[in-house]
């Protein structure tokens, strides 16, 4: 266990160890350009349907049948938009609450969203109220519909309050969840609503599969977000990243072969 | 300044932290590295100070409850607020150590741990029912998953190992190796998905992070 | 009448699972059962890093669990200070949980020797830290640009403890006791730029998702919630709270199992019926 001696040695130009690292990001940035450039100069990227963003006007008219409201939270997140692993979560789920409220600006149908998220407030309201001004509604937009509470233990007894009182009638979990993840989920099917998640939180996938009807896991929430707003950028840098994992793939195929040689060659190449 | 002229500052000065800090990890010039220190010290004090933003929020929307008299809620926010206030008047009274203060570590050390643990506590038996409710054997998959999770439960309590020694052996390949692959799949995949946001943020076309958030319909 | 049954066994009241549950998991506490508790490679792992520190070697424990965590994490890293202490090892604790301060002052209540050690010579605790991973990146290469002080307001080259420490290559070991993706952070900062070897102290919800890093040799040692924490307390020969636990864990789990296979007889039995 002893400390990796020699490392960050500076070579000529690059930092010895990672020089395959800066090869591997710049293919992967002129990858994503490429992609992107003819993503916007009309070429069609296609992202499969997600079984869980299909769902999502059957929960609004499950909603607007039953005249109950919808719940939408985008998770604990740790309580901040610039964590690297939680805040692109947060935002893709407030990009798909944009989607989600304009059908429920649509049948009528009211959205209540609650976070512990304090710089995500701004944000959420306006993608609410824009969404509103897009159906010709914006008289229905209430912004007391954007719950906040501090922290994470009161963001979840909030959410269990509200489920127990108002029942909805459908429950969209998007973004970084942590351990309130199981509880809000089985909340919500002892009250009988639909329920509908997405995250790339590992440790919570299995409980939202558990206990939601419909689950986006891990590159999914991602991409549904980017399906559903059709923005060329997104959808030709998805492309991108799934040529990416190809690569990847491969080398690991090729290394798994290379293994049973006994050479570390492609190990020493990895690490340069 | 118009709004669009705004935002391209925004995106100028976000491509230029952000290729400082990837040219300060790969080539390691001394000038570059003083200035990407420089920068991750401001965003630390920047950070530090979106705790005074959260708390600017929580008394805004919490205050405006109990201004309307918000039915149901207006007494829960206005409880919010005394304690905020109290636990920060407390704090300050003692600023280099609250802790010294007998009201303000009375009321970290019984409600606050104790509420906090207690919420956690709930998770143990909202897993029990959603774990009884879930595991079905409704087909081959639902059922290797069920079989699997019962030996990783018997590998982890230590009655695993009374009822048969091989149980934590078995549970353990599951965990140990079984699971590995699936996680490193996450593991590139959620890389990937970061590298993606970051490279969109580097060149200004990540809506969401200006404040552009919107969906389609 | 006997298909009947089987619907019921499929269909219990999740109130009836959470009152049984809530008996069963008293029953220990009044009456312990005392189970051995086997011990892991990961946590193994974790205890002889923390036995491979030399006296006067500089170690970090981050804490990035709240009080809700103290059931998993706290025996663990109660366990570890009392190796570190036995190992003379110079302690530096810091936090990015605001409520951090809470957990540390358990760990000095709960660690008899933390009576023997001097405060700003053998331990310190610097307290609260912002930024998230560029906190962390900043505190790899300059911790003084992060803290000028320690949580009571002395000033850091007042501390004989921090004398040459400034960065992460002055730090034997680094645990991370968290209870979400805090420990990548360190990963990412310090282990991969700096080889700094790093340890996760976390709740069971992490122990899977980590293991792909334990398994590549990019963490030394793992603690899984409770279990680890008991089979710590073990090997440090000085059973605690996460020994005690593992009585209600093996209920609990039981249970558990108990429900699922209940669950299981009803669906099949009903299953051809459909």
């Amino acid at each position: 266990m002893d400390k990796k001696k020699g490392k960050g040695k500076k070579m000529a130009i690059i930092i010895s160890g990672r020089v395959t690292a800066f090869i591997f990001l710049v293919t992967c940035l002129v990858l994503f350009y490429i992609f992107m450039y003819m993503a916007k100069r009309g070429w069609k990227v296609s992202i499969r349907t997600f079984p869980a963003v299909a769902a999502i006007p059957e929960a609004i008219g499950r909603a607007a049948e039953m005249g109950k409201p919808i719940y939408y939270s985008t998770g604990y997140a740790m309580e901040t938009l610039s964590n690297p692993d939680q805040g692109p979560q947060t935002l893709a789920g407030i990009s798909i609450l944009g989607y989600v409220t304009k059908l429920a600006a649509r049948s009528g149908v009211k959205i209540y969203y609650y976070t512990c998220i304090p710089d995500s407030l701004p944000l959420v309201e306006e993608t609410m109220r824009n969404a509103y001004l897009e159906e010709g509604k914006p008289e229905d937009f209430d912004p007391d519909v954007i719950r906040f509470l501090s922290g994470q233990s009161p963001y979840l007894t909030a959410t269990l309050g509200f489920m127990q009182r108002e029942r909805p009638a459908a429950n969209i979990f998007m973004g970084g969840f942590y351990y309130e993840a199981v509880v809000m989920g089985e909340a919500g099917n002892t009250i009988g609503a639909m329920q509908i998640s997405g995250t790339a939180n590992t440790h919570q996938m299995p409980f939202f599969i558990a206990t939601c009807d419909y689950a986006m896991i891990s590159e999914e929430l991602y991409a549904a977000s980017a399906a559903i707003a059709q923005n060329p950028d997104i959808l030709g840098t998805i492309k991108g990243e799934d040529i990416m994992k190809l690569v990847i793939l491969a080398l690991i195929g090729i290394g798994f072969i290379i293994s049973f040689t006994g050479t570390t060659f492609l190990i020493d190449l990895l690490r340069m | 300044m118009s709004e669009v002229l705004r935002k391209e500052v925004v995106y100028l000065i976000t491509a230029i932290v952000a290729l400082t800090m990837i040219v300060d990890y790969f080539f390691g010039i001394q000038q570059i590295t003083d200035a990407a220190s420089m920068i991750r010290t401001w965003a630390v004090v920047i950070s530090a100070m979106a705790l005074a933003l959260g708390t600017v929020n929580l008394m805004r929307s919490h205050g405006n409850i109990v201004r309307k008299r918000v039915p149901g809620r207006w007494f829960y926010s206005g409880v919010l607020i005394f304690f905020f206030v109290l636990t920060t008047l407390l704090g300050l009274l003692n600023i280099n150590d609250p802790s010294s203060n007998p009201i303000y570590k009375w009321l970290f050390d019984y409600p606050y741990t104790s509420l906090g643990q207690t919420l956690y506590a709930i998770t143990g038996f909202y897993i029990a029912s959603a774990a009884y409710r879930a595991f079905r054997a409704r087909n081959i998959d639902a059922a290797l998953l069920l079989i699997a999770g019962i030996f990783v439960l018997l590998k982890n309590a230590p009655i695993g190992e009374v009822i048969w020694s091989q149980l934590p052996v078995i549970g353990g390949w599951f965990n140990d190796i079984g699971q590995v692959p699936a996680m490193r799949t996450f593991l590139i995949t959620a890389a990937f998905g970061l590298l993606t946001y970051g490279f969109r943020t580097l060149i200004g076309r990540e809506r969401g992070f200006y404040g552009e958030v919107g969906g389609g319909a | 009448m006997s298909q009947s049954i089987w619907n019921k066994l499929q269909m219990i009241d999740r109130r009836i699972i959470y009152w049984i549950l809530f008996i069963i998991l008293m029953i220990p506490f009044i009456r312990p059962l005392g189970l051995p508790v086997s011990i892991t490679d990961q946590t193994k792992d974790l205890y002889n890093g923390l036995r491979s520190v030399k006296e006067g070697e500089a170690v970090v424990i981050n804490i990035s669990s709240g009080v809700s965590a103290w059931a998993e994490c706290l025996p663990s890293l109660v366990a570890s200070v009392k190796v570190l202490n036995q190992q003379k090892a110079k302690i530096i604790f810091w936090t990015s949980f605001v409520d951090g301060q809470l957990t540390y002052e358990a760990i000095i209540n709960k660690v008899p020797t933390m009576k023997d050690r001097v405060y700003g010579t053998d331990y310190v605790y610097l307290g609260y830290y912002a930024g998230a991973e560029t906190g962390v990146a900043q505190l790899a290469k300059d911790i003084r640009s992060v803290f000028t002080s320690d949580y009571k307001g002395t000033p850091i080259d007042q501390l004989p403890i921090m004398k040459n420490i400034n960065k992460a290559e002055d730090i034997k070991i680094v645990l991370s006791s968290d209870t979400g993706d805090v420990c990548d952070y360190y990963i990412r900062q310090w282990r991969v730029p700096f080889g700094t070897p790093v340890a996760e102290i976390g709740i069971a919800m992490n122990y899977s998702a980590y293991q792909p890093h334990y398994k590549a040799g990019i963490l030394f040692g793992l603690s899984n919630g409770s279990r680890g924490g008991a089979e710590l307390e073990k090997l440090v020969g000085e059973l605690g709270d996460a020994t005690t636990t593992m009585d209600a864990i093996n209920s609990s789990h039981l249970l558990v199992i108990a429900c699922i296979i209940l669950a299981n007889l009803g669906y099949l039995a009903t299953r051809g019926q459909k």
